[in-house]
């Protein structure tokens, strides 16, 4: 602002134009040097306070108008001495043209500081680049094979800084490509344009970098707390560029920061610096204007990221914690909103309603259901087929290796098994459950904020309607009207994004089904045709299946009868004399059809009740008892009458062909009892008396205990006189021993041989 | 009446010759090993047919209270059913109609189902039950054959052991007992040799054309049913799906979808 006062500028126009690049470029270098060195001062002083980094550039000018005002300096000292004696004349024209002069000077002071405000800004840019550079290949990769381990997080600090320098790199290389030198005026066009052209990229790359610095900060901040790893840290960052005084990480990440808001400042100082009339004048304020609008949207962006960072995670805290958290701000806050909410529920004051937010909110619980059930709904469906697939069906040997049908199962069910469900359901995870599981992981941020958003309005209600506002309350009021924007914004997005997924993800289910049908189809098909029963219409195929699947059914019922009966059967054993005597009376009076044989020894429990041993025959003439009860049949056994229970009866069946041939075949067949313990000899079969080959002997020593009994000896030949006692019991017969002594001795310690079988005939005591 | 223990000894004689007893040994070993394998193919058989449309006993459309979700054909149906009943129907005509043809294709293939795993049931199910129903009595011949066996060795053995003895009166008379008693027994157990001997292969052999339609049966149906599937949600698909898509662009598609939402500031992105 001083300079235009020197007046003593030569004409020496071509002369800085020409030389122009030596001194200017030197210039421009010294200027960018020392401005690396003021940078990195600010930077230091920016690390304390990030906000205030616009202070620092506004210096910037200054220096360059230094460099130019020791240039007119040295000029004015030769204008001087030149002055000649006429001095009225001159004056005139001198005044002319010095005001020609000055005015040529002026705007050759004009163009020139342009043109360094240009210099400037494309300098620092490429400055700022290489910096950018530096600090994320060089010092990165020393910072990660130098500190063992990485320190955590390290990625994390240069998570959108490549976009940045994408953007920034392209500006640069926009501006090269037109290979203009910056004193031309076309230079300045080309500079808007690149501007203009890359604004919404710089926006978007810058934006997600500025929302992610407090991150970066954060983590510096971790490092710093372990002195040694931070010693560490910072001796990497000299090594690697010991050109700048960087002490810090921060000192490198927080220059995108600073050079988004330096744009505003460095297009302003050309445009001041710029004529009006300057063809690209008004390209000029454009470009200025998008620089300012381009950092105020990224401001509000990353407000609104604050915002939303602050209140879309769900805190995870525990009761001790929430205690700790209590205190009387907590508390009051919570009990206005509390209160709020009662004196809305109560009707006692209207409820701010906005219906427009109101329709989203309704609309994405909606779709929160929907999603969360489809997820519960997909999961259910994929533990099933998991079940489907954990049942080895294939895996079965059923010996039938001949057949077709069997095998062609076993290789389908192979195939199934092995690729086509595991493909399927592979598929399925996928593109089913993972977009799901994706998308419910979504939903959290959305309805806490929309929780968090009706506190606020709560809040915001109690104030809403004051008319000055303190500053915390101006911070609530802020805090609400940004939510709300924020979920008015977004919001229908989010919802429609996603219910579009979960159309998409429906259309796959139906997709993935097809498919696998056809799979399925084809494969079973092909196997199909190779069956015995392939060419039969399906009508007919099932009748055959059915009625082959009946006709085994049948052949194997009629099987396992013959098992039972014949192989289950109570031990089919010949039958005792007496046995086959009553056998003989019961057909004779009942039929064939009536016998049944006791299963095991029964005592009668109730009225009526026969008391039967096992193996004993009856008859049955009624297959239940007079009240009508079918488990307990009136039977004959051979006389008596009575009940007995049908579940220890069994059908008796005589067997068909002739017992086995005995030795003696007009013998009945076991004169002596089948079961050990018995001998009862038949009192009307041919006794030992008429066929004198059968001998009955003792089988035991028998010592008499009182006189109506008899001893005998083992082996000592007896004759029978009774075959019972007195009162018919067989468990005792009367006979006459060796010396004619009769009495009663037990029945089965006697027993009945064949004469001839070399027993020492008694020659006493034939019979 | 008191008896004298006798201990049981084995018989001297060979009294089941060692060809009939591996020969009985192998046709019992098939048996087994067919009877484990029936039941597991119809262990397996009947939880897969769980798995794929629910228990059978239950049939899910007569009761009142819907028992969904018990299979895959279930868990199917209720996502339709579920999306159906859900308000975003309401709001969405376009959405309503690809619900209903989702759940009208949901229903028709489990109607499908249900008719195909009926008539699994009925051929190869039942019959697969039914045929493992017979081992039981099976067993139960050859243990009563066991059973036998011990008592022929065990009367054989008294029968030789008197046979070793000195011929004295009393041996001789118990002798005759024991030889008396050992021929009943004998012939009750060559009965029941012989007749498993002879039943044994036969059955092991009607498995073949036992389960044989059975088998058959099993593919046709599945043909019947994936045919009809095929039609099915051949017809939803061109429905409600976007045509011809590889995996890879839906994978891509939803992976910008999520993209986009995790762009937004409302959604937290970690």
């Amino acid at each position: 602002m001083e300079v235009p006062r020197r007046l003593s500028f030569p004409l020496v126009l071509p002369k800085p134009a020409s030389s122009a690049r030596s001194p200017l470029g030197a210039a421009g270098q010294t200027a960018g040097s020392s401005k690396d060195q003021t940078g990195g001062e600010k930077f230091i002083s920016e690390e304390k306070t990030p906000e205030s980094g616009v202070i620092v550039v506004v210096e910037a000018p200054p220096e360059d108008g230094k460099a130019a005002r020791r240039f007119s300096s040295q000029d004015s000292f030769s204008e001087e001495s030149s002055l000649s004696e006429e001095r009225l004349e001159e004056e005139a024209r001198e005044t002319q043209r010095r005001a020609e002069e000055e005015e040529a000077a002026a705007k050759e002071r004009a163009a020139q500081r342009q043109q360094l405000a240009i210099q400037e800004l494309v300098e620092s840019e490429r400055s700022y680049l290489r910096l950018l550079q530096l600090s994320t290949v060089t010092i990165r990769s020393n910072l990660q094979q130098q500190l063992q381990p990485p320190p955590a997080g390290l990625d994390s600090m240069f998570l959108h800084i490549e976009e940045v320098i994408d953007v920034s790199s392209r500006l640069l290389s926009l501006l090269d490509q037109k290979q203009l030198q910056s004193g031309e005026p076309d230079f300045l066009q080309s500079l808007c344009d690149s501007f203009l052209s890359l604004s919404s990229e710089m926006e978007a790359a810058y934006k997600e970098y500025l929302a992610h610095y407090n991150h970066v900060t954060e983590v510096e901040k971790s490092y710093k707390q372990k002195e040694v790893l931070w010693n560490e840290v910072v001796r990497v960052i000299k090594a690697a560029a010991p050109d700048v005084n960087a002490t810090s990480l921060s000192f490198f990440l927080v220059m995108p920061v600073q050079r988004i808001a330096r744009y505003p400042l460095l297009l302003q100082t050309i445009q001041k610096h710029t004529d009006a009339s300057h063809p690209a004048y008004a390209l000029l304020e454009q470009t200025a204007h998008t620089s300012v609008a381009l950092n105020c949207r990224i401001n509000e962006y990353k407000r609104f990221r604050e915002v939303a960072d602050k209140y879309r995670k769900t805190e995870m805290l525990t009761i001790k914690d929430k205690i700790v958290r209590l205190n009387t701000h907590s508390i009051a806050k919570k009990t206005a909103r509390l209160g709020q909410q009662i004196k809305h529920e109560a009707g006692l004051k209207p409820k701010l309603v906005d219906e427009e937010f109101d329709a989203l909110e309704g609309f994405f619980y909606v779709l929160e259901n929907g999603i969360l059930e489809l997820l519960e709904n997909v999961e259910m469906y994929l533990q099933h087929l998991q079940g489907f697939l954990s049942c080895r069906t294939e895996d079965f040997d059923l010996d039938m290796d001949g057949e077709k049908a069997p095998i062609c199962y076993k290789e389908i069910t192979t195939a199934l098994r092995q690729w086509i469900l595991p493909m399927f359901e592979k598929r399925m995870r996928k593109l089913i459950h993972q977009p799901l599981c994706a998308l419910r992981d979504l939903l959290v941020g959305p309805r806490n904020l929309i929780r968090k958003r009706l506190d606020k309005l709560l809040d915001y209600e109690v104030i809403e309607g004051k008319p000055n506002l303190s500053y915390e309350e101006q911070a609530v009021a802020n805090t609400y009207r940004t939510l709300n924007t924020l979920l008015l914004t977004e919001l229908p997005q989010f919802n429609g994004l996603a219910l579009q997924m979960m159309w998409s993800t429906l259309g796959t289910f139906s997709c993935l089904h097809r498919d696998l049908a056809a799979d399925m189809e084809q494969l079973f098909h092909s196997f199909a045709q190779q069956l015995p029963h392939s060419s039969l219409s399906p009508g007919a195929f099932w009748e055959w299946a059915e009625s082959s699947v009946l006709e085994g059914a049948r052949r194997l019922q009629h099987l396992c009868r013959m098992v039972e009966d014949k192989l289950n059967a109570p031990d089919a054993q010949p039958l005792s004399p007496s046995s086959q005597r009553r056998l003989k009376q019961l057909t004779d009076k009942h039929g064939s059809g009536k016998i049944f044989q006791v299963m095991s020894t029964v005592v009668g429990t109730r009225d009526l009740d026969l008391n039967l041993t096992k193996g004993e025959l009856v008859a049955v003439i009624s297959e239940a008892d007079s009240r009508g009860d079918r488990r307990r049949w009136l039977v004959d056994a051979g006389g008596k009458r009575g009940y007995a229970a049908a579940s220890k009866l069994i059908r008796y069946h005589q067997p068909t062909d002739d017992p086995p041939p005995s030795p003696h075949p007009n013998l009945t067949e076991d004169v002596t009892a089948r079961r050990r313990h018995s001998y009862s000899p038949a009192g009307n079969a041919p006794l030992p008396m008429s066929q004198p080959c059968f001998q009955v002997v003792g089988a035991y020593d028998f010592t008499a205990r009182s006189k109506h009994e008899v001893s005998f000896r083992a082996g000592e030949p007896v004759r029978i006189l009774e075959p019972h006692d007195k009162r018919g019991s067989p468990e005792w017969s009367l006979v006459e021993v060796r010396g004619g002594q009769r009495g009663y001795v037990p029945s089965n310690y006697l027993a009945i041989m064949p004469v001839g079988a070399g027993l020492p005939p008694n020659p006493g005591f034939f019979l | 009446m008191s008896w004298i223990p006798f201990k049981i000894g084995q018989p001297k004689k060979q009294i089941v010759s060692k060809t009939v007893e591996r020969d009985f040994e192998r046709e019992y070993d098939k048996l087994q090993k067919l009877e484990d394998q029936t039941k597991k193919l119809h262990k397996d058989m009947k939880k897969s047919t769980e798995a794929d449309l629910g228990p059978i006993s239950t049939n899910c459309y007569q009761t009142k209270n819907w028992t969904y979700s018990a299979s895959m054909s279930k868990a199917a149906v209720k996502i339709s059913a579920d999306l159906l009943s859900n308000p975003l129907c309401e709001q969405d005509q376009a959405f309503l109609d690809s619900m209903t043809a989702l759940d009208t294709a949901m229903r028709r293939m489990d109607a499908f189902n249900q008719e195909k795993v009926n008539q699994i049931q009925k051929t190869v199910v039942d019959p697969l039950k039914k045929y493992s129903s017979v081992f039981p009595s099976l067993n139960m011949a050859v243990k009563r054959r066991e059973q036998t066996l011990q008592d022929y060795k065990r009367l054989q053995a008294k029968v030789e052991k008197y046979e070793e003895k000195e011929k004295t009166g009393p041996v001789m008379v118990k002798l005759h007992q024991a030889k008396e008693e050992l021929r009943p027994v004998k012939d009750d157990f060559e009965a029941k040799n012989k007749q498993l001997l002879d039943e044994m292969p036969k059955f092991y052999q009607s498995r073949i054309d036992y389960f044989q339609p059975s088998f058959e049966a099993l593919i046709r149906a599945q043909v019947v049913y994936f045919t009809e599937m095929y039609k099915i949600f051949s017809e939803l698909t061109d429905q409600i799906d976007q045509a011809g898509l590889t995996d890879e662009q839906r994978e891509r598609e939803t992976e910008a979808k999520l993209t986009e939402l995790r762009a937004l500031s409302i959604v937290a992105d970690d």
